[in-house]
């Protein structure tokens, strides 16, 4: 970075930073600065993170005793199917997508996503959902009731009569939805095939982008599937065609197949860019390169292919043959061997470091061993005949809350933690942020944990009531749930706070190696200055060499 | 320093093993009781997974706890570690072992399925499915006389019970012990789940077909039947018992159900629906109306419907 | 850090001059990842459809007794007939004939509404609708989504054309022209697919 051109410099200061708080107007503005889209991706799921976090506290309030005594049954039949949609559709894809947003054009040295525009109309689809969903809550007959699968025949049954009902705005939403995800992926993909910076070869890529890349390709086969089978639904619901009502010669378990060829690889779509996340923090705080690093960015891609493989371990118990229950046990279990790698790979990265726990890394670790737990369950649920007996039943709330909520949304913060300082040139305050992390291990395991065992005594889910042998383990789990809620309470402190009046952030203050470490905190409008050239693979830490032409090493002394 | 690594990991790994194996052992009072012959092919398959995964799940654990107690820094340490990038040896054996661990588990998960089925017909379940596998039904095989099927019949929110060849309904599931069941399992308007914890056993019931499924109860006593498949607003109710008798008292109780008249059974949805629609106020979303309870020679002597 | 709030197209139209990538070369990657992806959507149906014909007892609504092929038959030659002309219409603008480009391309327009309106005689003369059981809602569906694609088609390729008529317009790029050509070939081999599966497989 010796011969900047003058006009560069010229151009440095007057340049907008995206994420300074002083510059809050443009996060409510149509923008195409990925950055600021990112921002406002995450920003606006993590609020509805909290509305479907809200449906949860009324679902294990409703769960503390045997009775259904809190809500009526259609409004719990109501918050569990809106806690799973809003949770799914409206945090965890948008969140990811907005952080995959903010990263990946400056982790692969370029000034933008490759369609800015189209990137911006994405977003802007988010609250669109959202704005549906809940106005659904207004239509005669409320909500959609009939779980976030809308299996039909349940989700057909139409007891207003009305033509605008609840389960339309539901399809409708998810439609809006898919459409979206359909555009961001495209975009991503072009992103990372056209537009990466000179030198940055696919095996000099930072793992993230490669997870991102591998995630984005899964929504790209599946989602049409979903997209294909709601249409068909909706046809059924509004015009009354027959494809999945039995009544009339139509297949309900068609819909199953086509909700879940699409539904499953969308789980990895979940994992795959949170196991980037954990590539990206364990070398940073550990001081030590990616362990394999050829072979994890490998292993997306492998767990891509073959999560198109396995659907059908969602339909044991359903009209499934034997034969059929068979092969996609095998399939299944197969995906154990490329997550098997990625997960050695990081305690290989972590053993022999030099670790600092800060709160990201924290929860990076947290995540990893939920993650781990939650992935020996899924095995057991693979096996069909432990399967047939645990299958809708709390077992399984119990393996997908801990993935979903222990490894993704717990890597998540870490995320969130350890691009803070990036994204709005502030530092976070570390003691909240190790209270946050406590909170929230202490709260999630509660919170989960019983599951398992009451799914193994046989307490089946999407139930407002039950027999009270199950009542020990339920209050346990309640407890563990609200002291879950209470942990936002920290982290929203901590950031909004932090945000507007936290200690100002360096450039690079975790020391970490990266395309997005050696611009300003926040990055300037186009990101750099000039386009880096690459020089050297990613995670160099301990080897004292740069990783852009002309740029400097990284020094273990600096501080 | 070689040979010590090699014995630390050894005596690890034994303490890991033996733990993993009494863990494995306490799985079997996490389950229901063993009522059915299944029910033991599948605790023994559950307790060796829960064995495995516990080794897995610890070793991992294990060595992360330590790095990170072991492997801190000071405040003011800045230095790096050692640059390692990784090993060609260790990630062959890593790729390796879960690809055996893996094949060992389908293997065993395999023969499991297939025992079950082993003890009557071919197919523990057994669909009338598209795929066209004709049903290969071996005569009984624990000697008896060969029964008709007794039908299951779900709808929207009760189950009733037919043995066609008594011509006796009833709102409870009474079975003999000791003898391979057969089942015909129906719905008549969305799908619903037949699943009987303490028998491990499960089957989604589709509607407009006939679901033929087979299985042995082994122990007397009163367990619970319960939807499995979400099917709308009193799913949480659908719930009833099965009672597992000796065969003369099951004979006995055949005997009496259809000496008696049929009558209304309790039934949950169909009380808590008329409640609320006494109410002025009403606190929810309008219902599909549940079907009238059932009327049966037996009804339901649980109470809690 | 001064001056945070100085509007930021300055700033954009600093570094315009710089930016390196190639936008063309973006969208048309980007549009057939698109279109890889939409092809998804009718292999889904497809499949749907293979199932229902191989499961339904009572595959033809009561009264159908089957679909007649000869129209359905003209019609595919002269959709299929069009990628090929379209093909043309491309060539002549590569060599910078704008005449020659308008006209093969009305050409493809031409063909096109012939398709669709053959198409909309065929439905009104059909005896069953879309809720005559799995049989009319597929046919409908599938045959109706695949309309729906032949219609964006000719629409593009409206604009296309008056597009042609902005002097200079095509020398800054015909993407616009490929991308709809692209998209006219991928809604072909949509209907032959179809057309073997509903009309040839009875
Ligand atoms: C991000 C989300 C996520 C992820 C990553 C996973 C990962 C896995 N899931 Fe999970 N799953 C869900 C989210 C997720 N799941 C959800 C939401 C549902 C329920 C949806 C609903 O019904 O509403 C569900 C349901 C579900 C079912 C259906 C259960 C039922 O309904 O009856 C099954 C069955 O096979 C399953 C299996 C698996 C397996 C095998 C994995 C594997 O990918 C796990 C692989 C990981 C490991 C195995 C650990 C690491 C590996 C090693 C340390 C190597 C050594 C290990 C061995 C040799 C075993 N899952
Ligand atoms: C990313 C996905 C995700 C996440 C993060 C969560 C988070 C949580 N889930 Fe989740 N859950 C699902 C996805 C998720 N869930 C899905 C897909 C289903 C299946 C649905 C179905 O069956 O169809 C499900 C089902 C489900 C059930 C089963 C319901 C049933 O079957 O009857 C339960 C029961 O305990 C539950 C509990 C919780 C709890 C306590 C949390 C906690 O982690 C939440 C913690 C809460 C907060 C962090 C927010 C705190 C906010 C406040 C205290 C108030 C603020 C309020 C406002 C601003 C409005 N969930
Ligand atoms: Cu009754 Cu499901
Ligand atoms: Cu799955």
């Amino acid at each position: 970075m010796t011969n900047i051109p003058v006009e560069a410099i010229a151009v440095k200061t007057p340049q907008p930073l995206p994420g300074a708080p002083d510059n809050w107007k443009r996060f409510f503005s149509f923008s195409t600065d990925h950055k600021v889209i990112g921002i406002q991706y995450l920003v606006t799921s993590f609020i509805f993170f909290l509305i479907g976090g809200f449906f949860a506290m009324i679902i294990r309030g409703e769960l503390i005793t045997p009775e259904a005594d809190l809500v009526d049954r259609t409004i719990y039949n109501a918050m569990f199917t809106m806690h799973g949609t809003v949770m799914l559709f409206l945090w965890m894809f948008p969140s990811l997508v907005g952080l995959a947003n903010y990263l990946v054009p400056l982790m692969i040295g370029a000034r933008d996503m490759a369609f800015p525009r189209l990137n911006a109309a994405a977003f802007w689809m988010v609250p669109v959902v959202g704005i549906l969903l809940m106005a659904s809550f207004f239509v005669p007959g409320g909500p959609s009731q009939s779980g976030w699968w809308a299996y039909p025949p349940v989700s057909l049954q139409n007891p207003t009569g009305n033509l605008v009902n609840g389960q339309f705005l539901w399809l409708l939403a998810v439609a809006v939805s898919g459409v979206s995800s359909i555009m961001g992926a495209v975009n991503f993909v072009t992103t990372i095939v056209m537009m990466r910076a000179p030198g940055m070869t696919y095996f000099r890529m930072p793992a993230y982008v490669w997870t991102v890349l591998s995630a984005q390709i899964i929504q790209l086969y599946g989602l049409p599937a979903l997209t294909a089978g709601a249409v068909m639904l909706l046809m059924d619901l509004t015009f009354g065609t027959s494809f999945f009502d039995p009544a009339k010669g139509g297949s309900p378990v068609l819909f199953q197949h086509f909700f879940w060829f699409y539904s499953h690889p969308a789980v990895y779509v979940i994992i795959l860019p949170i196991f980037g996340v954990f590539s990206e923090i364990f070398p940073v705080f550990a001081r030590k390169p990616l362990f394999g690093y050829k072979v994890v960015a490998i292993s997306s891609i492998v767990i891509t292919i073959l999560s198109g493989t396995v659907w059908v371990h969602h339909m044991f118990a359903s009209g499934t043959p034997g034969w059929m229950r068979m092969i996609f046990m095998f399939s299944t279990m197969a995906i154990a061997v490329p997550t098997g790698v990625k997960v050695f790979a990081w305690v290989a990265t972590l053993w022999g470091g030099k670790l600092r726990l800060t709160t990201p890394m924290l929860f990076a670790l947290g995540a990893l061993l939920m993650f781990v737990f939650s992935g020996i369950t899924g095995i057991m649920l693979a096996s069909v005949p432990i399967d047939i007996h645990v299958n809708n039943t709390y077992f399984v709330v119990g393996h997908f809350h801990y993935v979903i909520f222990g490894a993704a949304t717990m890597g998540m913060y870490a995320a969130i933690y350890h691009w803070f300082p990036k994204m709005t040139g502030r530092m976070y305050n570390e003691g909240l942020g190790q209270l946050h992390f406590w909170l929230t291990l202490i709260g999630a395991n509660l919170n989960f944990f019983p599951m398992h065992p009451l799914g193994l005594m046989g307490m089946p889910r999407r139930v407002a009531s039950y027999d009270p042998e199950f009542a020990f383990w339920n209050v346990l789990a309640s407890i563990g749930a609200f002291l879950l809620g209470m942990s936002t309470l920290p982290f929203i402190l901590n950031i909004v706070g932090s945000w507007v009046q936290g200690k100002k952030a360096p450039d690079n203050p975790w020391r970490a190696i990266g395309l997005e470490w050696l611009v300003s905190s926040p990055p300037p409008v186009e990101n750099f200055e000039e386009i880096p050239v690459v020089v050297a693979e990613p995670y160099g830490y301990g080897k004292n060499e740069p990783l852009v032409e002309n740029g400097k090493v990284i020094a273990a002394t600096e501080i | 320093m070689k040979l010590r690594t090699i014995f630390t990991l050894l005596v690890v790994a034994i303490a890991l093993g033996l733990v993993s194996f009494w863990v494995g052992q306490q799985s079997y009072s996490w389950l229901p009781p063993q009522a059915s012959a299944e029910s033991k092919l599948v605790d023994n398959l559950f307790s060796f997974l829960v064995t495995l995964g516990t080794f897995i799940f610890l070793g991992v654990t294990v060595a992360v706890l330590y790095t990170v107690l072991v492997h801190r820094v000071g405040r003011y340490d800045m230095s790096d570690g050692p640059p390692i990038e990784g090993n060609v040896t260790l990630e062959v054996v890593w790729t390796v072992i879960p690809v055996l661990l893996v094949v060992w588990i389908a293997v065993y998960s395999y023969q499991t399925y297939d025992r079950m089925a082993v003890h009557g017909p071919m197919e523990l379940v057994h669909l009338h499915n598209p795929m066209g596998m004709e049903p290969a039904y071996a005569a009984n095989l624990e000697g008896g006389e060969v029964v008709e099927p007794i039908e299951v019949h779900s709808r929207q929110w009760a189950w009733e019970f037919r043995y066609p060849e008594q011509n006796v309904t009833s709102a409870e599931l009474h079975l003999p012990v000791d003898r391979r069941v057969r089942l015909a399992l129906q719905s008549e308007d969305v799908i619903h789940g037949f699943y009987i914890p303490a028998f491990r056993l499960k089957q989604d019931i589709i509607p407009g077909k006939t679901i033929d499924f087979e299985f042995t109860p082994i122990r007397e006593g009163i367990y619970r039947l319960r939807d499995s498949q979400y099917s709308g607003t009193y799913f949480a109710a659908m719930q009833t018992d099965v009672v597992v008798q000796s065969p003369a008292e099951y004979q006995q109780w055949l005997a009496q159900a259809a000496s008696q008249p049929p009558q209304s059974s309790a039934n949950r949805a169909d009380y808590e629906y008329k409640l609320a629609a006494k109410k002025r106020i009403n606190a929810g979303w309008k219902s599909v109306p549940p079907a009238p309870a059932p009327v049966v020679n037996y009804p339901a002597q649980d109470g809690r419907a | 850090m001064t001056s945070l709030d100085t509007p930021m197209t300055e700033v954009v139209v600093t570094h315009a001059a710089e930016h390196t990538h190639d936008e063309a070369a973006n969208s048309k990657l980007g549009f057939i990842v698109f279109l890889l992806s939409e092809s998804v959507i009718f292999l889904s149906f497809f499949g749907g459809y293979i199932l229902y014909k191989t499961t339904t007892p009572n595959w033809l609504p009561e009264g159908v007794t089957g679909l007649a092929v000869k129209e359905p038959l003209i019609n595919t030659i002269v959709l299929v007939s069009s990628s090929f002309v379209i093909y043309f219409a491309e060539r002549f603008l590569h060599r910078e004939n704008l005449w020659g480009f308008r006209a093969f391309w009305l050409l493809t327009m031409a063909m096109g509404s012939y398709f669709l309106l053959g198409q909309a005689k065929e439905w009104s003369e059909l005896s069953f609708g879309f809720t005559s059981g799995v049989f009319g809602g597929t046919f409908y569906l599938l045959t109706g989504f695949h309309g729906l694609h032949v219609l964006t088609g000719i629409l593009l390729q409206t604009i296309m054309l008056l597009r042609s008529f902005i002097p200079g317009n095509y020398e800054r790029g015909i993407f616009g022209v490929e991308a709809t050509s692209l998209f006219w070939h991928f809604v072909d081999v949509i209907w032959i697919i179809l057309f073997l599966l509903i009309y040839v497989w009875q």
